[in-house]
């Protein structure tokens, strides 16, 4: 049904709710809040917030509202698009709200989930879904708790969730809004892909509950929301059609949508999630492979041989430059412990990256659907390396973020030259038949343009990083205008802007490529909605 | 030449805990892996094989069924051959019965070794035992802490570097001996996908102790010298002070009031 | 033996559960041992209606008291151009003189060299009741065979009931010689040693990377053997009235029977950094150090403080520092007045190499590091922030 109310939280004053005041004071001593990982620079703001739980965020909430007060939302702060970096107004840290709530099981579907406040890390997560250690659920006095607790641990198998971004100190909440996505979103999907509910607050300190399957907008495409006293307000989903490829590009809509989905990815610019319900995946043994090959059209190659493959099913396919190959080895040689893996062999060029399904201990093993799509591309296998053991997963793990990690320490030190220069990083994904024709403008273009640069990314996805490192701010001025070119062939292609690290506050340019302003005018009338005074976020999405 | 490697399937201690009310091991989410120092041993076999690839490198193991997984990993890792030594008599060996049931099983499996590496502990007994015991029943000289092995005089004598307190030492032995290992500038290999295929067609043969001439009373837990009498968890001391949320000059500022009084400057 | 008395078990499972190796199963509803036991005894203290029991194997009395004497390996090492006691053996001597004194038996220094061998005759006013000297050419430099001969030797004549060796590379190389061509049990690494109320040693030591402690006695073989770590006994205060006897053995030793040459020896130019097994200060660092340049600041500090560098082994392999300098349980055990942590997460297997440090500061920016819990004072921050300006500090204070 497309109809939903909305609830109030007990009322309390938000004088009791921490509050660092003064934008000197934030400056001084709570620096981090600043920017996030984009790096931009926030506008000055006088007011930070902690809220420890839902009644403390209502009423900050309804407190700025009031006083037509902005608020940003920050989680663990490690965007990339400036999402949670405010400009003016407030800063809100979900920091705190880092509970576990409930572990069960989908009695239907057999599926396991787990309900966790948005400020948990998923690099918390996963810990604890390991050792199967819920930290406040071992205490908890619940019965149903400590049933369903009790039958997860004595569950042979081992569980884990499975959207993996590189960055896995993110807050769930960030990774929820931004719909994030991962090596293993090639088999698994995005975030979206495994949320189950949310807990979402609105710009008038009301909260939503949303499971899964239960909201849908009408045929004409609305959802109305009740609040609490009486008022209703409605709005209509946008209706234009989705980019074939992995996005995270606007907001999501699709015909009679869930209204969970217009949440998740939605950069927080509708509602702030405090909790959600995520659904668990059985663990699986692995193998990672690195495959080394002559060239990056080998690699690519390769790649389409892999996908079109019927008999093999990878968990990721990512790819390695011979420029991303060339930077490690320089790496190595230079600390060899480092990159705590052999020597580069002399003759690998570029590398392909996956992970299978693999039982080490399995009576008959049988690689000859890999060995002979391999050989066909030319490669060897006696140019690869393998690993199973969940240390050796871990090694090629470190390995693989060996490659943002040093192109950030080389833009770090010429910063030091050029205060004003950052690394250019692209984010595009295209539909797969265009694999190799974007591919072609990458290299054309970044040949052309004598950059220094390389590339990297899900290629699984057709979702590739390509890394410009200026070495003055020239080079990194024509180098935007390439991306800006790359960006635009990108949407002609029917792919997206921005593959998984959002919109935020800085890929607004992008982002009226692929919409035209009657799309963009029908995603602002459902904030309008939500948010009429357009206190949440703002900046986010839709620029001021 | 024959290059005998002894290995051992260990848990993966770093990320064992305690329970902290029975003073017992929590064993879940605990993996079982190659003993880190038995890998080093292997790597400095394989190292040689590769200098002279006329070696043949055997790696042996004594433990229950599941430690098969660390002999599939030895061939992977570069080992030709390999022995399970596995029977219920064998299990609650302390380290002298461990090293006669090793060396006789060595004695049995491979009579005309070479070299015997091993590694210099077991990151969950870190007794660093086992290889002298062994050494001293096959009446080998031994060299222990090596990180860097040299075959000299045509492949008679073995030159390695060892670890000491302050620095580096040269040890030479003639052949047969024994050498223990730690890690040196191994980098830990990584198998190509051709090494894991291969491996699995590389023959893992049993030892029982049916094959060894050892009498019963000689083995495992019976054969001990030593015996567990009670296990509890380590100490946990005085809970001190803990200053969080503070920024560096704060910080500091304790940290040098708390050295002067404790009459540290 | 484990002997389960069946009417008085309930079936509550508690032994199964706790049994650290895995050993008992609920089965066909009574509880099954499997070969995995070792018969460590923690299912019978868990027990609480008394069902377990362990039936140890004892040996005869009698052949047992023919063994008397607590001997201790005074190893030596080069100072000037002498060979002196190491500061480990006088830790020794101090704990032996305890276990001497409750067996009621003598304390006997062994000491196996060359004629540059000196300084024994003051192990007397550090507890020693005797020294035995094995002095012999070929002695010169340690080698395994040489000393594992001359302990044998010594050992099957004299019949002593305990034989204590300093966990030192040479230590660790030939005491498990000695037990194996004897016959002997051998506790490596203990950090505890008592005598029970059956006179039995009862060694205690750290065990899976020193998650769990663990005692252990050698029932029926003699002598009983251990090695312990330097640092984690204290030396006696020297009693200058003290008397001691010098004995001297006779080795017999021929030239074939060492099989080892030591072909090159190279110590570290430690800059004139004292050991890290001596010192009395130490600033250590872990992996939070980041990378190895910052080692720096904690070199500073350390050099304010008139103490050293060292390091944990995830450093050492990253080759920020040479294994001279590591601390922990495979590297070397330290038990200085202070240990300042930084940027190190105090795995287990570090803590159990510093924890008799006296004074111990954690800095570290996880607050749920486990150092913590080992430390008179935590800082919850960043070390590579706070070094700096507590040199500073250090420095305006003196």
């Amino acid at each position: 049904m497309h109809e939903i109310y909305s609830l109030s939280t007990y009322a309390i004053s938000p004088d009791s709710v921490k509050c660092i005041q003064g934008y000197e004071t934030i400056k001084a001593e709570y620096s981090a809040y600043l920017t996030d990982e984009s790096k931009i620079n926030s506008t000055p703001f006088d007011y930070l917030y902690f809220p420890r739980n839902e009644e403390e965020l209502a009423a900050v909430i309804k407190d700025l509202h009031a006083r037509k007060i902005p608020l940003t939302i920050a989680g663990a702060r490690t965007g990339l698009v400036g999402g949670c970096v405010p400009q003016g107004g407030a800063l809100v840290s979900l920091e705190l709200f880092d509970a576990v709530e409930a572990l069960y099981q989908n009695p239907f579907s057999g599926e396991w989930l787990l309900r966790v406040q948005t400020g948990v890390s998923l690099k918390t997560l996963d810990g604890m879904l390991r050792m199967k250690k819920f930290s406040n659920l071992e205490v908890s006095q619940d019965e149903f708790i400590q049933t369903e607790l009790e039958r997860f641990k004595n569950d042979q198998a081992s569980y884990f969730y499975p959207p993996d971004p590189t960055e896995m100190s993110a807050s769930l909440g960030g990774s929820v809004v931004t719909n994030a996505s991962g090596a293993r979103t090639y088999r698994y999907g995005p975030t979206r892909a495994w949320v189950r509910g949310i807990r979402v607050f609105l710009a008038n300190g009301e909260y939503l509950d949303i499971p899964r399957g239960k909201y849908f907008a009408s045929p004409a495409g609305r959802f109305t929301v009740y609040d609490t006293k009486g008022k209703s307000y409605s709005f209509t989903i946008p209706n234009y059609p989705l980019p074939r490829t992995k996005s995270t590009s606007g907001i999501f809509t699709a015909p009679q949508m869930d209204l969970i989905d217009l949440f998740i990815g939605s950069e927080g610019i509708f509602g702030i999630v405090t909790r959600v319900d995520v659904a668990l995946m059985k663990r699986e043994d692995k193998i990672s492979i690195v495959q080394f090959v002559d060239s990056d059209e080998q690699a690519i190659d390769l790649t389409i041989a892999l996908r079109d493959n019927p008999n093999l099913q990878m968990d990721f396919l990512e790819f390695y430059s011979t420029n991303a190959l060339n930077l490690l080895r320089e790496r190595q040689q230079r600390e060899p412990s480092a990159v705590g893996m052999p020597m580069l062999p002399e003759d690998a060029k570029s590398a392909i990256f996956f992970e299978m399904s693999f039982d080490p201990r399995a009576e008959k093993m049988d690689f000859s659907e890999l060995e002979k799509t391999i050989i066909q591309c030319g490669a060897s296998i006696e140019r690869s390396w393998i690993g199973y053991e969940s240390r050796e997963l871990d090694r090629f793990k470190v390995f693989r973020h060996l490659i943002p990690e040093t192109v950030n320490e080389i833009i770090a030190e010429r910063k030091k030259t050029y205060p004003g220069l950052h690394k250019l990083g692209t984010d595009l994904a295209v539909p797969d038949e265009h694999l190799r024709d974007m591919w072609k403008l990458y290299r054309d273009g970044c040949t052309k343009g004598n950059f220094e640069w390389l590339a990297f990314g899900h290629i699984g996805n057709n979702h590739l990083h390509i890394n410009i490192l200026p070495r003055d701010l020239k080079d990194q001025e024509n180098g935007l205008d390439l991306y800006a070119a790359f960006a635009k062939k990108a949407v002609e292609f029917g792919g997206a802007v921005s593959a998984e690290h959002g919109v935020g506050k800085i890929k607004g340019k992008f982002f009226k490529l692929m919409y035209s302003d009657e799309q963009i005018d029908q995603m602002r009338q459902v904030k309008n909605a939500l948010d009429p005074d357009g206190i949440l976020n703002p900046g986010d999405i839709f620029g001021n | 030449m024959k290059i005998v490697v002894c290995v051992k399937q260990v848990p993966e201690v770093t990320n064992v805990q305690v329970n902290p009310v029975t003073g017992t091991l929590i064993r879940e989410g605990v993996k079982s892996i190659l003993n880190p120092f038995c890998e080093y041993a292997l790597d400095h076999a394989v190292r040689l094989k590769k200098a002279y690839p006329d070696i043949e490198i055997i790696a042996i193991t004594m433990g229950p069924p599941q430690a098969r997984d660390v002999l599939l990993r030895s061939l992977e890792l570069g080992a030709d051959q390999a022995f399970l030594v596995c029977g219920r008599e064998f299990a609650g060996a302390d380290t002298w019965a461990t090293a006669l049931t090793l060396a006789s099983a060595i004695r049995f499996a491979v009579p005309d070794f070479n070299l015997i590496f091993v590694g210099k502990q077991a990151i969950d007994g870190d007794t660093a035992q086992v290889g002298p015991e062994i050494a001293e029943i096959l009446t080998l000289p031994q060299i222990t802490y090596g990180v860097e092995a040299e075959l000299v005089n045509n492949l008679r004598q073995i030159q390695v570097k060892c670890e000491i307190e302050r620095g580096y030492e040269v040890i030479e032995a003639g052949l047969p001996a024994l050498v223990t290992f730690s890690k040196g500038e191994v980098v830990r290999r990584v198998p190509t996908l051709k090494e894991l295929i291969d491996s699995r067609s590389k023959p893992i043969h049993i030892v029982t102790p049916q094959n060894l001439a050892i009498p019963e009373g000689e083995l495992g837990l019976k054969g001990s010298f030593t015996q567990v009498v009670k296990v509890f968890p380590p100490q946990e001391k005085k809970n001190g002070e803990v200053i969080q949320n503070v920024d560096a000059e704060v910080a500091a500022r304790r940290i040098a009031d708390f050295l002067e009084e404790r009459k540290f400057i | 033996m484990l002997i389960i008395n069946y009417e008085d078990c309930t079936g509550c499972k508690l032994c199964v559960n706790n049994c650290p190796f895995g050993a008992l199963m609920y089965e066909d509803g009574r509880v099954q041992v499997s070969e995995l036991c070792t018969l460590c005894g923690a299912c019978a203290n868990v027990c609480r209606k008394n069902a377990i029991h362990i039936e140890r194997k004892q040996a005869s009395t009698e052949e047992l008291s023919r063994y008397k004497g607590v001997f201790v390996w005074v190893e030596l090492e080069e100072r000037d151009d002498r060979m002196e006691p190491r500061k480990v053996a006088y830790e020794l001597l101090g704990k032996g003189r305890a276990l001497a004194d409750k067996l009621g038996q003598e304390l006997i220094a062994i000491v196996i060299g060359d004629e540059k061998a000196s300084g024994y005759e003051a192990l007397g006013q550090f507890g020693a009741d005797r020294v035995i000297l094995c002095q012999h050419e070929l002695l010169a430099d340690y080698s395994t065979d040489g000393f594992a001969n001359v302990m044998c030797a010594l050992i099957a004549q004299k019949k002593p009931a305990v034989v204590l060796y300093g966990a030192t590379p040479h230590g660790r190389d030939f005491a498990p010689r000695v037990a194996a061509r004897l016959k002997l049990g051998l506790t490596a690494d203990c950090t505890g040693l008592d005598i029970d109320a059956d006179g039995q040693l009862v060694q205690t030591r750290p065990a899976f990377g020193g998650n769990i402690m663990a005692s252990i006695i050698t029932p029926y073989s003699r002598p009983q053997t251990s090695t312990v770590r330097p640092n984690v006994f204290a030396a006696l205060k020297p009693d200058p009235d003290r008397k001691v006897v010098i004995e001297n053995f006779p080795v017999t030793l021929k030239k074939a029977a060492i099989r080892t040459r030591v072909v090159e020896r190279k110590y570290f130019d430690s800059d004139g950094q004292e050991s890290i097994e001596d010192a009395r200060v130490i600033v250590a660092g872990g992996r939070g150090c980041q990378k190895a340049a910052n080692l720096e600041l904690l070199r500073e500090v350390a050099g304010k403080l008139g103490g050293v560098l060292a390091g944990t082994r995830a450093i050492v392999e990253q080759g920020w520092i040479p294994h001279t300098l590591q601390v922990g349980q495979s590297g070397t055990t330290v038990g200085p007045d202070l240990y300042i942590a930084v940027g190190i997460s105090g795995a287990i297997q570090h803590i159990v190499g510093m924890s008799t440090s006296k004074t111990i500061i954690a800095i570290n920016k996880d607050p749920d590091a486990p150092i913590f819990k080992t430390a008179d004072l935590g800082i919850v921050g960043d070390g590579l922030e706070i070094l700096p300006i507590l040199s500073r500090m250090i420095e305006s204070k003196k």
